[in-house]
């Protein structure tokens, strides 16, 4: 499909809401103000585990201004978000770690709320802790759950993330050589711009949540389910959001909480959270330790792979703890074990492409290393291992790995410019490092309604919530090209479980794959319609008829026309609608990206200056060209931030968290982040919406590792554990 | 937040009086000038006074002079003010490269340099309400057992924060004084002199008294023939408090040292003069190896704690590259 085709599809086109949003017109949830609104607030645990004994809250509710203090004696609510639903409470008892949530408070404004946290008196039974994933493994570890500290997953029973093809043993006996090393990434959080917030109020027996998340319907069903309320009781709203990147998904904690004090005061409820509460009381990336076993043949070819690993879920298992960098190599024998282990700490959940980049981090850190200790160009040994068949069996719906690679290579200036690891001269060297990233492109479940109103424009109902990534404006461009109006005439409504038709939740990269299909599918059922409507108007065939730039007319005589109002004007309106459900059988799908970056070491004083980025990426057609390179420069620096400064740090004897603040957890500036170099390969993908495949989670995946290889180049020093920090820089120096 | 009341004054004389009169009263009081500092103080509620006394409502109070004697720069001056004015760029050698690294673009339009040499302790286990530290009137510096890659390698103990101010060491270098107002009149004491070790009392950061506040900081041209140098190093090139920072200032002649100011910032819990290594360069030809060996030397009877020995290494070759940059 050539680019030319299309009329709005593949353009730089500034965001739909973009007025609102830079203006402060746009409510988002921290926005919103009701008629006899409260304020509540969270009293967190102070201890990584105890018991609680008991709760007076006698003093709190004197306070003036105080309208409820709810906790786990009166509000026993299980919170089910996630999937993973274990034995987890709004409130919970023992609690688990330093931020678990022990009360909370709703007053007649904040300050009231926030003062009466301190009256609360609670008293705590101390129990050992443990922060280590493998010391919690170890046999006589405090225990964090009853069913022991290796996570219970979906299947509800306690077991590893196991995966496995090939044979391992003829694999390793294959290889001319075999490598083990261990690579550690840390807990980093999400440090979305917004920090969470929700608003409950509850009319004639209906509940409506405002809600600061990544899916309005799911959350509805899990408010529904957690409080026992049925579907139809629930209405979950989320019109703006200022990101969450994973980490508000579905419904969370407070949502339920916000529910429940506007229940038993009788009055809407906001909940709010500090930059602290965001940092300690939700979730980050996972932390983990993964050992791996590579075979290689002597040009540098993988015959096989194990991985044993551990990973850090916290104190409740939220999400999978899987580690899956190794999906872009080909590897023809591999086993993998993960053990997702609970810990006093903060839970270990999503943040964009959950189990992504701290695994590529390991994995084409390694690779790298290989590449070093064999003698050959890592760009040769990542050319050569690049993934071909997903799992070693499934076909891609498409694939320009490769392409990215040497593209990239060619634009860096890999051939001139990369060097033998720690070869520059001088106390700044230079390095220039690489790795190879990605992420799933599955299709699924989708809905949307277009009405075409007798002015001539079209009004897009969809479900998705816009969490940052433009995703309004990707709708109303599918919209606007599918039917063949202008996108100034294309309004959106988006994000309301009472209006807007299913969606399956922003995360996943789902946004585009699972609704564009269903947007396009009811731009055609309108069209339809439409051109039942016009044909006696034209005196033609509807089936003659064709509509753009907002004008219906025949195909053979384009000059026969009716402007698109008009041909709508005695219906009153037209609706088209789609319930899309695609599927790709016997294909495995995935959006592909190369990273490449130069740096400077100072090797006096361990500093990084990254000074060049270049991001390939196989992303199929580019729907919205300007939201498409934003996103990859996000995650890009994301990634940057997370290779060199960001870690949320706990306190070994006391399990605090010692920096919950942007400030403190060093997510990067501007200074951090030279100009991203954005390119993509684009060849659209024969089963993504207009041939795009996914956008947003790819370019974190690879960034953290070329970051990484890019240091290594420069100091011949391999940093195995995240971030890798002026101080580690410094003492691999000396040795 | 704990409330509180804002008391804007008209006069510095003003609020001395009012600092006493609360003292007398037993009601806490502290001055804010551009509030960057202590605002995070009391969201945390680590600090929680009653009563709080605006400067920023004095007039007056904020102005760089340039005179025969030197610069005298306003308390309530901001760190930009200071970064941009054109006289300071270009006859303090390093004074506004300091005050430009300082903090983040927005701080610094609102920070002072009186609020910035008062500034509290960046250690997290003060800033952080979880912790009553020794600081803050309890028995432990968890540094001690905790987290300490920021922390103190010289002059620590029993506290180990280190000075968070990047204003102090440069302006130590340059052997600025600062002036003082309160209820016996007013003073000027070197600055240099401002700040206290916890060894002498680890509550406080520096010697101001209930009823005291800064109103001035008077800075010597530098000597003809002087050159000095600044360099910062901290994880992340905005927003960042120091890991180690090096101001140097020397006067010399064909290469031969004649005066030399060597100060640290990052490594202890005052600006941290290297008195030992400006005495052993005094006369000393500077190159390569008595620029490292003025680096030992200054570093000699380093304690670093279980996080931070890698601060050892890079201030003595700070240093060393400082001196070189220095003739
Ligand atoms: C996130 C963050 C990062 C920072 N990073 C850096 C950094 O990298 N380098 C650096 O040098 N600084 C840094 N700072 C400190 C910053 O420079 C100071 O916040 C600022 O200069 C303080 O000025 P202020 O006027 O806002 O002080 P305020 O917040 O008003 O006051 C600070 C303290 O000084 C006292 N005080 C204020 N004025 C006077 C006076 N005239 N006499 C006596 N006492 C007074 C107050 O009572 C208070 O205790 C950072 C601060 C923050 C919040």
């Amino acid at each position: 499909m050539a680019q030319k085709e299309f009329s709005v599809v593949g353009k730089r086109i500034t965001r739909i809401d973009a007025y609102e949003r830079v203006t402060g017109q746009a409510q988002y949830t921290g926005d919103i103000q009701l008629a006899g609104m409260l304020y509540a607030r969270l009293l967190r645990s102070p201890h990584p585990h105890a018991r609680v004994v008991s709760i007076d809250t006698s003093k709190a509710e004197k306070l003036a201004g105080v309208k409820a203090v709810i906790h786990h004696q009166n509000a026993q609510v299980p919170w089910a978000s996630g999937g993973h639903t274990h034995r987890r409470y709004i409130f919970n008892n023992p609690v688990r770690f330093v931020g678990d949530a022990v009360a909370a408070v709703a007053a007649t404004d904040r300050h009231i709320a926030e003062e009466a946290l301190g009256l609360i008196e609670v008293k705590y039974e101390k129990l050992p802790h443990v922060l280590d994933p493998n010391e919690a493994l170890k046999p006589g570890a405090p225990k964090i759950s009853t069913d022991g500290n290796l996570s219970v997953g979906k299947g509800n029973f306690s077991a590893p993330i196991a995966e496995q093809w090939g044979d391992l043993e003829k694999g390793f006996k294959e290889a001319d050589r075999i490598f083990e090393d261990t690579y550690i990434s840390k807990h980093v959080n999400n440090a979305q711009l917004e920090p969470r917030a929700s608003v409950a109020k509850w009319e004639g027996g209906k509940l409506t949540v405002w809600a600061s998340t990544q899916g309005v319907s799911n959350a509805r069903t899990d408010i529904a389910k957690d409080l026992g309320l049925p579907l139809s009781k629930v209405r979950v709203i989320c019109k703006y959001m200022g990101a969450g990147f994973g980490n508000k998904n579905q419904a969370q904690d407070y949502d339920l909480m916000a529910a429940v004090l506007a229940k038993v005061t009788g009055q809407p409820v906001k909940v709010e959270f500090t930059r602290e509460d965001d940092f300690i009381g939700m979730h980050g990336r996972w932390a983990s330790e993964q050992h791996y076993k590579i075979g290689v043949k002597r040009d540098g070819t993988i015959t096989a792979v194990e991985l044993d690993a551990v990973t850090n879920v916290g104190a409740y298992r939220k999400q999978s703890g899987n580690l899956s960098g190794t999906d872009f190599y080909q590897i023809p024998n591999f086993k993998k074990v993960v053990k997702p282990v609970h810990t006093n700490t903060v839970v270990g959940a999503n943040y964009r492409a959950p189990a992504y980049p701290q695994s590529v981090f390991g994995f084409a850190s390694f690779l790298d290393q290989i590449a070093h200790e064999m003698g050959i160009n890592p760009l040769e040994m990542f050319l050569k291992n690049r993934v071909r068949l997903y799992a070693n069996k499934t076909p891609f719906t498409s694939n320009f790995l490769e392409e990215c690679a040497v593209e990239g290579a060619k634009k860096v200036g890999w051939k001139e410019k990369w060097h033998k690891a720690g070869a520059a001269a001088g106390p700044k060297k230079h390095g220039i490092g690489m790795a190879l990233g990605g992420y799933p492109f599955r299709p699924g479940l989708g809905a949307a309604a277009i009405r075409v109103n007798p002015d001539g424009t079209a009004h897009v109902l969809v479900g998705v919530t816009d969490i940052g990534t433009g995703a309004k404006t990707t709708m109303a461009i599918i919209a606007a090209e599918a039917l063949g109006i202008p996108l100034n005439q294309i309004q959106l409504t988006n994000g309301d479980t009472d209006v807007t038709p299913y969606s399956v939740g922003e995360s996943g990269s789902r946004t585009t794959p699972f609704t564009g299909p269903a947007v396009i599918a009811a731009a055609e059922d309108v069209r339809k319609l439409i051109f039942n409507v016009a044909a006696p108007q034209l005196k033609a065939k509807a089936e003659d008829l064709d509509l753009r730039d907002g004008k219906v007319f025949v195909k053979s005589n384009p000059s026969q026309s009716l402007p698109l109002g008009r041909a709508v004007a005695r219906s009153g309106e037209l609706i088209g609608r789609a319930t899309t459900n695609p599927t790709f059988k016997g294909l495995a799908g995935k959006s592909f990206a190369a990273h490449f970056a130069e740096v400077e070491v100072d090797s006096r004083t361990g500093h990084v200056k990254i000074t060049r980025y270049v991001a390939v990426h196989d992303s199929g057609t580019i729907i919205n060209r300007l939201a498409a390179e934003s996103q990859i420069k996000g995650g890009v620096v994301q990634g940057i931030g997370m290779a060199l400064t960001e870690e949320l740090l706990i306190d070994r004897f006391t399990a605090i968290p010692l920096n919950p603040s942007y400030r403190d957890a060093k997510v990067p500036t501007h200074l951090e982040v030279p100009e991203i170099e954005v390119v993509f390969i684009e060849h659209p993908d024969p089963y993504g919406p207009f041939g795009g495949k996914v956008v947003g989670e790819p370019p974190i995946t690879p960034a953290v590792a070329t970051v990484a290889n890019a240091i290594f180049n420069a100091t011949g020093k391999r940093i195995k554990e995240l971030p890798i920090t002026p101080d580690k820089i410094l003492r691999a120096a000396q040795v | 937040m704990k409330s509180f009341e804002n008391i804007n004054v008209r006069s510095v004389k003003e609020a001395v009086g009012l600092l006493q009169k609360f003292n007398g009263e037993k009601k806490t009081a502290q001055v804010v000038s551009g509030g960057t500092e202590l605002l995070q103080l009391m969201k945390e509620r680590v600090a929680t006074p009653q009563y709080l006394i605006n400067l920023k409502t004095i007039p007056g109070l904020s102005y760089i002079k340039e005179e025969r004697s030197g610069f005298r720069i306003g308390a309530l001056t901001t760190l930009t003010e200071i970064e941009e004015n054109k006289s300071v760029q270009e006859k303090l050698l390093f004074l506004s490269q300091a005050a430009g690294e300082a903090a983040s673009p927005q701080l610094r339009n609102a920070g002072t340099i009186g609020g910035n040499i008062c500034q509290r302790p960046f250690c997290w286990y003060f800033r952080s309400a979880s912790f009553t530290c020794l600081r803050k009137g309890g028995e432990l510096c968890y540094a001690v057992t905790g987290d300490s890659r920021f922390h103190a390698i010289l002059g620590g103990g029993p506290s180990y924060i280190v000075h968070p101010s990047d204003m102090a060491p440069a302006l130590i270098a340059f052997g600025a004084r600062i002036k003082i107002a309160g209820p016996a009149g007013e003073k000027t004491i070197p600055l240099e002199k401002f700040f206290v070790l916890p060894q002498v009392d680890y509550k406080r950061e520096n010697i101001l008294q209930p009823g005291e506040i800064v109103t001035e900081i008077q800075i010597p041209h530098p000597r003809t023939g002087s050159k000095g140098f600044y360099h910062k190093v901290r994880e992340r090139q905005a927003w960042d408090h120091p890991i180690v920072s090096v101001s140097t200032v020397l006067q010399a002649k064909d290469g031969t040292c004649q005066e030399a100011r060597v100060v640290l910032g990052g490594v202890a819990p005052v600006p941290w003069r290297a008195a030992k290594a400006e005495a052993f360069l005094r006369g000393k030809k500077v190159d390569e190896a008595a620029a490292r060996q003025a680096g030992e030397i200054a570093l000699d009877g380093a304690r670093p704690m279980k996080d931070n020995g890698y601060k050892v290494g890079l201030a003595k070759s700070l240093i060393q590259r400082a001196l070189l940059a220095s003739v």
